[in-house]
């Protein structure tokens, strides 16, 4: 009766498990939790832990435990043992389905402090011939403009190639733009302007080929709303993640209104303006000059990565 | 306290991505581990390793590179290798080692440091990480292993505790899978693995807990101030490992954004944090006395510490650019 209640027990509590992780990757919740190369590892995790607790719940045990000496677990005669696991297992990832808003608040990007240096962080991925940029998480740019191609053993892939011959990478970092084709790359808003994430601004720091493509344009960028020093500052925040969202740091741009606007703290907003490229010592800062600031609701992926 | 503040939105979000990153690979290290106790016989690994605990100990640290298991799947592996007559010293240098050198975290740090000398960086990284566990491997073959060993980590087997056999003086016991099927073996060796993965998963889940209270409630910002010290800056990027409790895959693109701090700093964050984040010594206790855990992370601390302040820095001025 013992081992049967334990038995039970851990089946359940693998079982649970599976369906938190399988539930979470079809109704895509898993998008605000996971970079998308562990998202198929999560759903098969989730399928492993059901097709184990299912062999678990209804097998005999084929092998003496632990086979050639006495067994090394806790749990698989211990009724007790087995209740504490589903509990310190199961249930507090059930309640964290139940009670997680899916997103930080203010606080933990206080807590951890925005990236001072952008280029440190992984260059997003970009598709091989890759049209304009519709994806949240595409980068808006070549990847050879955000830094990606500069080492020889860079993995990114060939960048599509420019009337002339030359790829987009030749007129990349450190040089001067003088081809317009780079135009080809920037990404358009249904209303034609260019539509930015939060680390191209940041990149375009320390690019000045990337400045170049920028400036003079009228922009769109989505982040979440910080408020500043006043009421015609913030900041646009957005989450960058290399692994899952416990290694989230944030990035920001600081943006500037003409007059004082009223949003409420960390609420998804479109910004509309020019970028403003400000020498400080021997750096470079941007910020944007908005025209607009508008309530926006959240992209399909909170995260860019 | 103007350093903490808590937030249930924050530790629930930190806490779900945890776990969701984190189980599977429990899972995956679990089923190695049921298969290795189905279908490796007893003292098959034993067989293989140098009977010299030296030279043991030098090629446990080097497992990693054949046989990578990243830090939360690694204890399940560990324990069931105990179990076939691994000895600890090897186990726990294998434990230590795994999750820095082998070939994924070699390829995510270069790609990290790309703009960062990456050579040297991924190659101190990798002979560090080995480094650290081989000494904390010659110290544990100093010890006698069943003041180590947790109650029911290791089987006890012919009336004798495993924890005090070495190699040489491992029993010779038939080995109860003889003369079962291979299905037989694989169902057992689901079963084997679940039961693993339950008793690691309970210590997974409390670390994961632990660590994502400090990970989104800690401000981090009163750390950064410490980067002009070399030893404070070591001490505070130990400090910071911890508190992330980051992947050792992908823990190098986090340490390449704190360029405030020099990089022997990062070095330690890059070696410390995968052998002794927040959630490790949790899932050390499925392993290890709580006693033996806390000894270990002190002396994991000062052991990097001291690598990271009195060594690294000659080492980058030397081969630094």
């Amino acid at each position: 009766m013992r081992t049967w209640a334990a038995k039970f027990f851990n089946g359940i509590t693998l079982l649970g498990l599976g369906g938190v992780l399988i539930a979470f990757f079809i109704n895509g919740r898993i998008d605000q939790y996971l970079h998308p190369q562990f998202r198929l590892w999560e759903l098969a995790g989730g399928i492993g832990f059901c097709v184990a607790g299912a062999i678990y719940l209804v097998t005999k045990r084929s092998m003496d435990c632990c086979v050639d000496g006495q067994c090394i677990h806790s749990n698989p005669r211990s009724p007790v043992r087995a209740v504490m696991a589903l509990g310190v297992i199961a249930v507090p990832l059930i309640a964290g389905t139940v009670f997680s808003k899916d997103s930080y608040d203010q606080q933990a990007i206080l807590n951890r402090g925005f990236v001072q240096d952008v280029s440190g962080l992984p260059v997003r991925n970009v598709a091989k011939d890759a049209p304009p940029a519709k994806d949240p998480n595409q980068p808006a740019i070549p990847s050879a403009a955000l830094g990606g191609d500069n080492d020889e053993n860079s993995i990114e892939p060939a960048l599509p190639q420019d009337g002339s011959g030359n790829t987009a990478s030749q007129n990349g970092a450190g040089q001067d733009s003088k081809d317009d084709g780079s135009e080809q790359y920037l990404p358009r808003a249904e209303d034609g302007n260019v539509a930015l994430e939060v680390s191209d601004l940041l990149y375009s720091q320390t690019e000045e080929s990337l400045r170049k493509m920028f400036s003079g344009k009228t922009i769109e960028v989505i982040g979440q709303y910080m408020p500043g020093a006043d009421k015609s500052e913030f900041r646009i925040v957005r989450m960058f993640i290399v692994c899952c969202a416990a290694d989230a740091r944030p990035i920001s741009v600081p943006v500037k209104m003409q007059g004082p606007v009223s949003i409420a703290d960390m609420s998804w907003v479109k910004v509309i303006g020019q970028p403003e490229f400000v020498a400080n010592g021997d750096r470079t800062k941007v910020v944007i000059k908005a025209a607009q600031v508008q309530p926006t609701d959240p992209p399909a992926e909170a995260m860019l990565y | 306290m103007n350093w903490f503040h808590f937030s249930w939105q924050n530790f629930w979000f930190s806490f779900l991505a945890l776990a969701f990153e984190g189980l599977p690979f429990v899972l995956v290290g679990s089923l190695i581990s049921g298969l290795i106790a189905a279908f490796v016989p007893s003292r098959m690994i034993t067989r293989f390793l140098p009977k010299n605990p030296l030279l043991a100990t030098l090629v446990s640290g080097l497992l990693g590179l054949i046989f990578p298991v990243c830090e939360c799947g690694v204890v399940p592996v560990v324990r069931r290798l105990l179990d076939k007559g691994l000895p600890l010293y090897c186990g726990m240098t294998y434990m230590l080692a795994s999750p820095i050198v082998n070939p994924l975290v070699a390829i995510s740090t270069y790609a990290a440091f790309r703009a960062q000398q990456p050579g040297l960086n991924t190659v101190v990284r990798l002979i560090s990480g080995y480094l650290v566990a081989v000494v904390v491997g010659l110290v544990v073959s100093r010890l006698n292993p069943a003041r180590l060993i947790g109650g029911q980590a290791v089987a006890t087997r012919t009336g004798r505790r495993r924890t005090t056999l070495s190699i040489a003086a491992m029993p010779d016991a038939p080995d109860a899978s003889r003369g079962v099927s291979v299905g037989q073996r694989l169902i057992g060796a689901v079963q084997l693995a679940s039961d693993d993965f339950i008793d690691t998963a309970i210590y997974f889940m409390i670390g994961a807990a632990v660590a994502s209270v400090f990970n989104t409630a800690v401000d981090q910002q009163i750390i950064l101030p410490l980067a002009s010290s070399p030893i404070l800056s070591v001490v505070a990027m130990m400090v910071i490992a911890g508190i992330l409790t980051l992947c050792s895959s992908s823990d190098a693109f986090i340490a390449a954004t704190f360029t405030s701090f020099p990089i022997p700093a990062r070095m330690a964050f890059l070696i410390f944090g995968p052998m002794f984040n927040f959630k490790l010594p949790f899932l050390y206790s499925s392993l290890l006395k709580k006693r033996a855990v806390v000894a270990l992370g002190v002396g994991l601390f000062i052991i990097v510490g001291v690598l990271c302040v009195a060594f690294l820095p000659a080492v980058y001025a030397n081969l630094g650019r």
